[in-house]
């Protein structure tokens, strides 16, 4: 069989998939971005105008800037606290043996539960006026530690990271097992007769050997941090309560495409996926080629 | 092995999809096959999912004097009612009647030509009060494209049981308020139960037109901005938003983490006294204890008020509709011009506990009815709502944001009505 | 890891690691308890057992909304979806990952897009592509719509580890005389298994919660999928927690069954690629 056949019988069957039901209809909404809108119906060629809007028109202005922050630092923080918790738990499950799958299979459940619910379950639990954090904080006697939590511009965004690793965590620690696994035994076998103590055999065998996952991780984690909506909608509305200190780019999204309508809706809020869309995908292309790069060294 | 594992999915798989095929296409078209041949089957849609029941009984009604239309209610979700509905009216299987949203929110629809104007079509409406019709009309063609069903008014709910245990009475004048508000925190009750969580930023602006509406100016400020004579950032319009600052000690603590059903919740127990809410609440309330005894009261004018007398804010919630790619518009006509008669309003006052718009219906609850009488006598439109919902970023929105801003201690009443002028001023134009 | 020596260490890692596991299943604990209560009680006393446990919400959502047909639909929808979208991404990621042709860094860019997006973005062309292909309604568009959403992500890591396979693998199948055909399915899909299972799981749970879609696309009851069934719970000004609760863990448990039969699936794997 000819050499393109056999790519075509490989490659056919997604693209076809994928082309037709999800690049088709994205390309279309992007490109409404270059319109004018009116309701549901396109009245005219607007070229930049949408966007114009969006760096121009008070709040968005200020709001776009503020939701690209707070996603940034959506991403550092999960960064830091997911991926490395999830790191450390297929570290530590690696040779465990009474339990492990229970463990596993545990630490994964908050993943099932829909991002709205978990949410809206953290929120009760969090809650100042009836939740049982605050009623437990001040039984022990922290009366001060008993913060409004949500309601406070301070600790609002910091909880909702902590919450979405939570919820997240078990999916880099799968990851991160599927790839110690795959890591020859004699590796480390190899490090521990030369007398390599266990943190050097994990930083010098075990974490270069998991570049790959790694890379897989942290792009996959970067385009979930940026895109992010459900759970921060369920515990800062559609504003990014208190005060936007929650808002990040999805929000901002829903609010010009959904909640606060307006005839212009369309075009601008294609305007800002767009952008979104730009930065993303410019950053994910980079970050793989990075990954890609550290993995050849490996070999 | 493993090719066993791969055709078994695929297997699998076509089996699925063959299973669910011939439910695929035609559907939309063929819904009132077997009704017997001349009779039509009408979709309407709406965004409240709570109704069903009620509706089912009031669209019987209909059906006995129309014996050849059958009427489906369709409930959604209501905070993705505006996109189901914006898709829906443009394809197949769409509703052919609708429940729309009123003055801004009924733009896009308007503006992209979803909906047939029923200006001479439906008699009726030229009975309906002027200050209702505004909501269902286009903002540039001025074209009447629904019949409204319902209005809400904005005014304090109080526990009865709890102000005669404290020895208050519905206040006279700002002050009493206040001095009630105090005896109750005293006494370990919240006096005002107030949300301004992430789910409750909307109510905010209410709780503002519920205090603060006197102290602005009313219906006059309204039209002095309207005619481009004042500004948000007028002084009177300020010390409105000053009131709210103010009373934020009278509010739950902790107010900007506080939801929805949390003030609900302490106002139906009896840890709140007073609910400053619209009409919308009273059903929810006395459902989830039907037992409560509750007043009503329109908050007395603030010092220093340009308007002297307790206002009942309010506003037009929305309207049915016909869809302009309804198969059947005939039909379609006849149920609203039936939404337009006593019979509807009627049914929809009694089994809904909501305002009808339609006129000469009386709420045969005494509360609604109550309510109903002060907006009759004090009546004020919810001027960010009526007005300044026409063009992004919506006045509503903004101030919203703003005012839950200032509850957290970020934000001077002076730079909420800064950024109020702002925003609307991105598309605002006075005179129009 | 190198030694169970050190006791207080292990005892230290126990600790952790079972801590843990009771913060990560207490939400499932609040929903089971919450659906035993009526709404009312959920606000004023969300956490605690319930004061008298009640299965009246289970009945409601079993009677007023059709939970088995909802249920039915959704798996459907979800296995037809998870199956279609890993078997199609399976198969292109292969020489994405593998081979070297013209256009493959394009290619593997242009499945890489798909990821970057809002879905939420595509609802009006989707609605409009639905409609003239006449699968507004329709069980079938939905599926099709689900599988390819999840090409991408499944494109993209099953890539990452055909490439963490050793290069020598193929090449000495090449010398044996196999084709492409045999050397994917005899030698690359049983080693990529365990990548399978993960992407099939990460796959289904976003689509068996995905409601937007439904509720756009969707019209007769009979069609419904579970979170479409359950958005009748959420009112204007009024939601039903206690019956959302009892559909919320009549919907996971599921989840919850399918996932620990994956997790068997995942380390069985596991266990038989390190034994190579």
């Amino acid at each position: 069989m000819p050499r393109w056949r056999v790519l075509a019988v490989f490659l056919l069957p997604a693209l076809l998939l994928y082309s037709v039901f999800i690049i088709y209809p994205l390309v279309t909404a992007l490109n409404y971005s270059f319109f004018e809108w009116r309701g549901i119906r396109q009245v005219g060629f607007a070229g930049l105008d949408n966007y114009r809007d969006l760096f121009g028109v008070y709040p968005y202005d200020q709001q776009l800037w503020r939701a690209f922050w707070h996603n940034g630092l959506f991403f550092a923080g999960t960064m830091l606290i997911q991926n490395t918790v999830g790191l450390l738990f297929a570290l530590l499950l690696f040779r465990y043996r009474r339990g492990k799958r229970f463990l596993q299979a545990a630490f994964t459940t908050p993943y099932l539960v829909d991002p709205l619910v978990v949410g809206y379950l953290w929120s009760l639990l969090l809650n100042p006026t009836f939740g049982p954090v605050n009623a437990l904080l001040e039984a022990v006697g922290l009366d001060s530690w008993a913060l409004p939590w949500l309601g406070d511009t301070r600790t609002a965004l910091p909880i909702v990271i902590v919450v979405n690793a939570w919820q997240w965590v078990g999916f880099p620690m799968l990851l991160f097992s599927a790839a110690l696994a795959g890591i020859p035994a004699e590796y480390h076998e190899a490090a521990r007769v030369d007398g390599a103590s266990a943190w050097q055999t994990f930083r010098r065998v075990t974490l270069p050997l998991l570049t790959p996952a790694i890379g897989v991780v942290s792009v996959l984690t970067f385009i979930g941090n940026f895109n992010a909506f459900g759970l921060i909608y369920a515990m800062a509305g559609s504003t990014g309560s208190p005060a936007g200190s929650t808002d990040v780019l999805g929000l901002l999204f829903y609010r010009v495409a959904f909640v606060e309508g307006g005839v212009e809706a369309i075009g601008r809020s294609s305007a800002l996926a767009v952008l979104m869309f730009v930065f993303i995908f410019g950053v994910s292309l980079l970050a793989t080629a990075y990954f890609r790069r550290r993995e050849r060294m490996l070999v | 092995m493993t090719r066993r594992w791969i055709s078994g999915a695929i297997g699998v798989l076509a089996l699925a999809l063959a299973a669910c095929a011939p439910g695929g296409g035609a559907s939309g078209q063929g819904d009132d096959a077997g009704a017997g041949a001349d009779k039509v089957t009408l979709s309407l849609w709406s965004w409240r999912v709570e109704d069903v029941k009620a509706y089912e009984k009031i669209l019987a009604k209909f059906e006995e004097s129309h014996p050849k239309i059958h009427v489906e209610f369709k409930p959604f979700q209501a905070t993705e009612y505006n996109n189901i509905l914006a898709t829906g009216l443009s394809g197949t299987g769409g509703p052919d009647v609708a429940q729309l949203r009123a003055y801004g929110g009924l733009q896009p629809l308007v503006e992209a030509g979803q909906l047939v104007p029923l200006d001479g079509k439906v008699e009726a409406l030229s009975g309906f009060d002027g200050k209702l019709l505004e909501g269902a009309k286009g903002y540039r063609d001025g074209k009447i494209y629904g019949v409204p069903f319902a209005y809400q008014t904005l005014q304090v709910l109080y526990n009865k049981k709890l102000f005669g245990d404290n020895g208050i009475r519905p206040p006279a004048t700002w002050d009493e308020m206040i001095a009630a508000a105090d005896k109750l925190k005293a006494a370990g009750i919240t006096p005002f139960a107030v949300a301004a969580g992430p789910d409750a930023t909307w109510t905010l602006p209410i709780v503002h037109e519920i205090f603060g509406n006197a102290r602005y100016g009313g219906t006059a400020f309204r039209d002095a901005v309207l005619r481009g004579e004042k500004k948000f950032t007028d002084p009177d319009f300020t010390a409105s938003i000053k009131l709210i600052e103010d009373l934020k000690p009278y509010f739950p603590k902790d107010v900007v983490a506080v939801k929805i059903p949390d003030v609900q919740a302490l106002f139906v127990s009896g840890k709140a006294a007073m609910y400053p809410t619209g009409t919308f609440d009273l059903a929810p309330v006395l459902k989830a204890d039907p037992s409560l005894e509750i007043g009503v009261f329109q908050v007395p004018p603030p010092p220093g008020s340009p308007v002297t007398t307790p206002v009942t804010p309010g506003w037009a919630d929305g309207s049915f509709g016909v869809n302009a790619k309804s198969a059947h518009q005939a039909e379609a006509l006849e149920l609203v011009k039936w939404m337009a008669t006593p019979e509807f309003g009627q049914l929809y006052a009694n089994e809904l506990k909501q305002l009808s718009a339609v006129p000469g219906v009386t709420p045969s609850d005494p509360l609604l009815a109550e309510m109903a009488g002060n907006y009759a006598a004090n009546g004020a439109p919810y001027m960010l709502l009526v007005d300044f919902r026409y063009g992004q970023p919506n006045g509503d929105a903004v101030f919203r944001d703003e005012l839950q801003k200032m509850l957290t201690g970020q934000a001077e009443p002076k730079a909420v009505a800064e950024s109020v002028r702002k925003g609307v001023e991105q598309w605002f134009k006075p005179g129009n | 890891m190198t030694a169970g020596r050190r006791a207080p260490g292990r005892v230290a890692v126990h600790l952790l690691l079972w801590g843990y596991a009771v913060v990560a299943l207490l939400p499932l604990v609040v929903m089971l308890l919450n659906s035993l209560r009526p709404t009312s009680e959920i606000f004023t006393a969300p956490l605690g057992l319930p004061a008298s446990p009640t299965l009246h919400s289970y009945g409601r959502v079993w009677t007023e909304a059709s939970f088995s047909t909802y249920f039915l639909n959704s798996l459907v929808v979800t296995c037809g979806a998870v199956l279609l979208g890993t078997a199609v991404s399976a198969l292109a990621a292969y020489p994405l990952a593998r081979h070297d042709f013209f256009g493959s860094r394009v290619l593997g860019a242009y499945f890489l897009a798909g990821l970057m997006l809002p879905i939420r973005l595509g609802l009006v062309p989707i609605f409009y592509l639905m409609d003239s292909m006449g699968l507004i309604d329709s069980l079938l568009g939905i599926t099709l719509l689900y599988a390819a959403s999840g090409v991408p992500f499944c494109v993209f890591v099953l890539s990452a580890f055909y490439r963490s396979l050793p290069g020598e693998l193929d090449e000495a199948a090449r010398l044996d005389g196999a084709g492409d055909f045999r050397i994917f399915g005899q030698i690359m899909l049983p080693l990529v298994r365990p990548a399978l299972a993960s992407v099939m799981l990460f796959q289904f749970v976003p689509l068996w919660h995905e409601f937007l879609y439904p509720l756009v696309l969707l019209r007769s009851d009979e069609k419904f999928t579970i979170p479409r069934g359950l958005s009748q719970f959420f009112g204007e000004y009024t939601t039903d927690w206690s019956a959302l609760f009892a559909g919320l863990v009549l919907a996971t448990a599921p989840l919850f069954v399918l996932f620990v039969l994956a997790t068997k699936q995942i380390i069985a794997g596991l266990t038989a690629g390190m034994s190579k």
